[in-house]
């Protein structure tokens, strides 16, 4: 009874993605190219079932469904060295196979079309399961089949499956996205993602590109390469669901710890230290120590996310998951090394900390079965941060730019979602803005207690300091 | 003693030996002269010289003369009677009381060596006393036997010099003859000085046996100055050794005590009974100090202990006698006194081969590490995802009272756990051993607080893991088996709240959306604490622990010994690190006292959460009925609507039957009965608040005192603990005052989970 999660892949991102993290999870668990264990996979302690389920020939069969509504990406990967390992049923690619044009709304209202098709596909897989965790959707949502098509996904899980947790994997724009209507795109994504997911993890093309040049070199780094740096931090933040130890195994473990209140649900990551076995051609950083990577994992530059943070901006929660040869008392240092010099500032309304979880990593990563070596320690860092909120910000000004002028706005009417007028729109700025709000309310000391409910917190006072005489009086 | 003994060894060393017997000084001096008639004297140390009780008469015939006295003397040097010298009793000679006083001096010196012949003779025929003791005697008999050649030559002298005496000549021409009482004396004076030696060693040696025997004739060679001494102790020492030799041999390379007399050094245990490895290991032999011979070093002899242990051991412990009989075959040598190299460097050979030996049987036919691996994995919770679905299936069987708990249920959902886990990749022989039961029931008591895993260890390896052990085992596994139980309902109630907040909760948020935002930070809060806790426990304790213990376990010179006192103090240092007891403060009472705490806000948010369900629905319902009623063209809502549906709400599951019990251990107010209406709900909204407030004051209050706690204790992993549970510093530490109100205010509420401790 594996708690299993379910990987949907929508569009062209969410599939170039997911196949990079498909191999990455293949190569890590001694999994060949047509889902056989390798003769030398014999080392057990990894917990495979989680996001692979075994055929009746024993073959290993990831749980991920592809979608697409343009065959180029699915087909380049029903020709790729790992073609085998999918269910062949678990592919859908629209009839027409136009495409959703970079539109939303598009995207949006295929989605609505092929519902049944969809979750016929979804309901498979989820009853193919013991115990189902919850869902990971893949996608990016400057686009128009990753964020359209993933926006219905999302609201229609959120009906299904109301009690499994549902999580993205979601790239957001670069500031020079080539795509005119990304703000549109966006902040329509955006109120789903706010609404009807349970945690998000924001990645960046702006961010990625930057790291990717920054470790490999080059001036543009190919679209291919930003996306195995997305797979790494999927496999780096899926380590403790797929090799048990004593804490964060399952989804609710790790992100309980990180969102405290529903609406701040996204995850910032950095990772370090990028080398050869996650990135071709990164260059090697000498000799990684758990301080080291404990630093850098907190410094911006290492940040799949380019945020804005003001001087207000703190953490809510920190997640770090250290991988390879950490010795408790390292990390021990570290944390007392951060707090001394003040690396992290944290919420004031709340106890919050750096939470660590070391976890074991494949030995089919290390010599003999590679012939790279990989770095002693790495880390990845999953946080909460209420900086976020000038990324969304960012996407409310693009957005109200390009509103202003009235700009692009007829591919979208002519589609099912605004036929009844732009309120769309609206709604989803909106959500977008509350959600700035719940960010910013969040770096206040007052966030528990004051806003909404005056009356309920005036009276907890009274209980609170009833209780506390309680006490005193009981010293 | 030590003062009697140092006064006669000086006497019998001084110059002139044994005092001779003036009458008076016979009588002042009882200590050393027995009087004839007296009884055996307590110490026999004393030879007597019986005096003539009359004074002596100068003027008398010189009888017997010189020359009769000197045909008597081989025999009272033998210690025989004769006709002018005859021994009274066993202790005494009886001389003539005609002889003039030179004479009679004379007759003294030569009577000591008789005498002390006499007595060492005595000494060799007894029979009593071990083998050391034997040996003792077989070599003073060696050395009597020279003496008596001594005494052979001396008679010969005396025979020839009386066969040529001169009648005429002065005292019968004794001095020409060579040989005169005189010459006698000056003749057996080295044969005196060993018999005296003898005779000291004699009686210093009653009552010992074995080590110490030897110990005595060694502090003889060894610190003495004279070298005549030196030489005269090394020669008894060869002999003596033998039998001790002949049993560390055994000792050392059979692993067999052959020791009748219990003269070794390593001795059985009498009151050892036979109740499994440990004590064979731990008690069935004990280390003698005051046996250890004073010719091997403490050193020695704890590592010559150490391999009889072993050996014996491996032979009945580990049953393996094969290898111990090979073993035996191939090193054994022969061992004598003197030669300290060979000596050593067998003993180190034999040390080093049997202590291999001993952690591989442990380390392959004993899996040792396998075991200590999978008690980490199984009781320490190391194997997660095995803990998480033994506590997911086995959840509502335990939230039962403890009495409806069945065996059978238990392994049912063990055996599930195993399968459906990683764990079902572990050795067969692991799973085997692993077992689920219920602690002693005592009353009032659910299904969480009387489970337990067990994981029996069988002989030989329950030498390590010892019945303490398993126990130290059972306490961690049930303190952190609350924690994760704790980590548990958190989770499942944060799962509830984020994929509610989705929909339901959303849906109410005007009215009970700041009742969610405390509520949540109050959760977060207390999945910090337990995250903090968990972390800090499994990886700062448990894991450093086992780095420790694994660097012990795997140093070259790692024996059994170390191997134990290894796991021990891992052990020791989980529980006293882990919070488990051991300091001057009672951690584990705040601690079980927090983790109630967060049950019972668990509960309440729980509540909290079905009367979000319940307010949901009856505005659905409401806004349904508005919508028919509208439809059919009357009033949407009549007041009458409103009773209605409130109590409809009100036989909502808000409160199990149960829950109500738990809350009772708790100092926050009780929830009231609820009564219906729409008061009874404004009530039950209203309670829910003041109880989630108050348990969330008091978690953080306790919370504040338990880092105050932390913050001084001597361990930097305990005030570490402290440090990354408030690494934002929201809390403000109570610093307890020594011995004051607090600590009994403290002890008072933390009563119900110190009990609670004592049973884990």
């Amino acid at each position: 009874m594996p708690r299993e999660i379910i990987t949907l892949q929508a569009g062209q991102c969410g599939n170039s993605v997911g196949s990079q993290f498909w191999q990455q999870l293949c190569l890590e668990h001694g999994i060949n190219q047509d889902g056989n264990l390798e003769d030398f996979a014999t080392e057990g302690g990894d917990r495979k079932d989680v996001f692979f389920y075994q055929s009746d020939d024993t073959r290993y069969i990831p749980r991920a469904i592809l979608l697409d509504l343009e065959p180029r990406v699915i087909n380049g990967i029903q020709t790729g060295p790992y073609k085998n390992i999918y269910n062949p049923e678990n592919f859908y690619v629209h009839k027409d196979g136009m495409g959703a044009g970079n539109n939303w709304a598009a995207g949006y209202a295929r989605g609505a079309q092929v519902e049944e098709e969809v979750f016929d596909m979804i309901d498979r897989e989820a009853d193919g399961s013991d115990s189902l965790e919850g869902f990971m959707l893949l996608h990016s949502i400057a686009g128009g089949t990753g964020s359209g098509l993933g926006s219905f996904l999302l609201e229609n899980l959120n009906d299904r499956f109301p009690k499994k947790l549902i999580q993205t994997y979601s790239v957001f724009p670069g500031q020079q996205d080539d795509v005119v209507v990304q703000p549109y795109n966006s902040l329509l994504a955006l109120r789903r993602l706010t609404q009807n997911a349970d945690a998000v993890v924001v990645l960046d093309n702006g961010a990625l590109s930057r790291i990717a040049a920054d470790t490999l070199h080059i001036q543009e780094p190919t679209l291919q390469q930003t996306n195995r740096l997305v797979s790494t931090v999927m496999s780096a933040s899926t380590t403790t669901l797929r090799y048990p130890g004593y804490m964060h195994n399952d989804l609710v473990g790790i992100l309980a710890s990180l969102i405290p209140t529903p609406r701040c649900h996204f995850l910032q990551t950095s990772y370090t230290p990028f080398t050869g076995d996650n990135v071709d051609a990164a260059k090697t950083v000498r000799k990684t120590t758990v301080l080291d990577v404990m630093r850098r994992l907190l410094q911006p530059k290492n940040q799949m996310v380019s945020t804005k943070p003001t001087k207000n901006s703190c953490y809510i929660s920190i997640l770090n998951i250290i991988m390879g040869e950490a010795d408790p008392t390292d990390v021990h240092k570290s944390l007392l090394r951060i707090r001394e010099r003040n690396l992290a500032s944290f919420i004031p309304w709340g106890p919050a900390s750096i939470q660590v979880a070391l976890t074991r990593t494949s030995p089919y990563l290390h010599p003999p079965y590679t012939s790279r070596v990989p770095p002693r320690v790495s880390g990845l860092m999953l946080a909460n941060h209420t900086g976020i909120s000038t990324l969304f910000r960012r996407i409310v000004t693009q957005y109200s730019l390009l509103r202003k002028r009235n700009a692009f706005l007829e591919q979208y009417k002519r589609e099912e979602p605004f036929r009844d007028g732009l309120a769309q729109f609206d709604e989803a700025k909106e959500v977008v803005l509350d959600l700035i709000r719940e960010y910013e309310d969040a770096e206040r000391a007052d966030y528990l207690t004051g806003g909404v409910g005056g009356e309920s917190s005036g009276e907890a006072t009274n209980g609170g300091a009833d209780a506390r005489t309680d006490g005193v009086t009981g010293r | 003693m030590e003062d009697e003994d140092a006064s006669v060894y000086t006497e019998a060393f001084a110059r002139n030996g044994l005092p001779r017997g003036g009458a008076a000084q016979a009588r002042d001096s009882p200590r050393l002269f027995a009087v004839s008639d007296a009884p055996v004297p307590a110490r026999p140390k004393a030879h007597a010289v019986q005096m003539p009780a009359a004074p002596v008469e100068l003027d008398g015939a010189l009888l017997p003369t010189e020359s009769a006295l000197l045909r008597d003397l081989p025999f009272t040097l033998q210690g025989l009677s004769s006709t002018n010298l005859a021994f009274s009793d066993k202790n005494s000679l009886k001389l003539p009381p005609t002889l003039p006083v030179p004479i009679l001096s004379l007759l003294h010196t030569l009577a000591e060596p008789s005498l002390l012949y006499r007595s060492l003779s005595e000494f060799v025929e007894s029979s009593e006393g071990g083998l050391v003791g034997q040996s003792l005697r077989a070599a003073i008999g060696l050395e009597l036997r020279s003496y008596l050649g001594l005494v052979a030559t001396l008679e010969g002298h005396i025979r020839r010099a009386l066969s040529q005496l001169d009648e005429n000549a002065p005292n019968g021409g004794l001095g020409k003859a060579g040989v005169t009482l005189k010459r006698c004396v000056i003749w057996t004076r080295e044969a005196t000085l060993g018999l005296r030696l003898m005779s000291l060693i004699v009686d210093s040696s009653r009552g010992k046996k074995g080590g110490e025997l030897i110990s005595l004739i060694h502090n003889f060679s060894s610190s003495h100055g004279d070298p005549f001494v030196h030489t005269f102790a090394e020669r008894l020492l060869t002999h003596i050794t033998r039998p001790f030799y002949s049993m560390l041999r055994a000792w050392i390379y059979d692993g067999e005590l052959e020791d009748p007399y219990l003269e070794f050094f390593v001795q059985e245990n009498q009151e050892h009974e036979d109740s499994g490895a440990t004590s064979v290991w731990e008690h069935k032999y004990r280390l003698s100090h005051a046996m250890i011979p004073s010719i091997v070093t403490e050193e020695f002899a704890n590592k010559v202990f150490l391999i009889g242990k072993s050996l014996n051991f491996i032979r009945y412990g580990c049953a393996d006698s094969a290898w111990v009989e090979s073993y035996s075959k191939d090193a054994s040598r022969e061992l004598t006194y003197g030669d300290t190299a060979l000596l050593s460097s067998s003993i180190d050979e034999a040390y080093n081969t049997v202590m291999q030996r001993l952690i591989s049987l442990m380390e392959n036919k004993f899996a040792l590490f396998s075991h200590l691996q999978a008690l980490k994995k199984y009781l320490l919770l190391g194997q997660g995802d095995f803990i998480a679905l033994l506590m997911e299936s086995l959840a509502s069987n335990l939230d039962r009272p403890a009495n409806s708990q069945y065996r059978h249920t238990l392994t049912a959902q063990l055996e599930h756990a195993i399968r459906n886990s990683n764990a079902q990749y572990d050795n067969a022989d692991v799973l085997r051993r692993l077992d689920a039961r219920m602690l002693e029931l005592s009353h009032g008591e659910i299904g969480w607080d009387v489970f337990t895993l067990e994981y029996r260890v069988d002989s030989p390896l329950d030498v390590i893991v010892t019945p303490w052990a398993s126990k130290q085992y059972l306490k961690v596994f049930n303190f952190l088996w609350r924690v994760k139980r704790v980590e548990f309902a958190l989770s499942t109630t944060w799962r509830r709240l984020q994929t509610g907040a989705r929909g339901v909760l959303a849906a109410v948020s005007d009215k009970l959306g700041g009742d969610w935002k405390a509520a949540r930070g109050g959760m977060a809060e207390m999945i910090h604490f337990v995250d903090q806790l968990q972390y800090y426990i499994l990886f700062e304790v448990i894991e450093a622990g086992w780095e420790g213990l694994q660097k012990a376990i795997r140093k070259p010179d790692a024996t059994l010994d170390t191997l134990i006192s290894a796991h021990a103090a891992y052990l020791r240092s989980i529980t006293r690190k882990g919070l488990l007891g051991g300091g001057a403060i009672d951690f584990t009472a705040q601690l079980h006292e927090l983790l109630k705490i967060m049950l019972a806000y668990k509960d309440a948010v729980d509540g909290l959460y079905s009367y979000s369900v319940a307010e949901f629905t009856r505005r659905q319902d409401v806004a349904a009925k508005i919508d028919t009623r509208t439809k059919a063209g009357k009033w949407g809502l009549t007041e009458a609507d409103e009773d209605e549906n409130v109590t409809a709400t009100l036989a909502s599951p808000l409160f199990p039957p149960g829950a109500g019990r738990r809350h009772l251990d708790s100092p926050a107010p009780p929830l009231l009965p609820i009564p219906g209406g729409v008061e009874g709900e404004k009530n039950m909204l209203e309670q829910l608040r003041l109880r989630m407030a108050a348990l969330g004051v008091e978690f953080k209050s306790k919370v504040a005192v338990l880092l105050g706690d932390l913050a001084y204790q001597p361990d930097v992993d305990m005030r570490f603990l402290g440090v990354v549970m408030n690494f934002n510093e929201v809390y403000a530490p109570v610093k307890r005052r020594r011995g004051g109100a607090a600590a009994a205010a403290a002890a008072g509420t933390a009563r119900k989970g110190d009990e609670r401790g004592k049973e884990g």
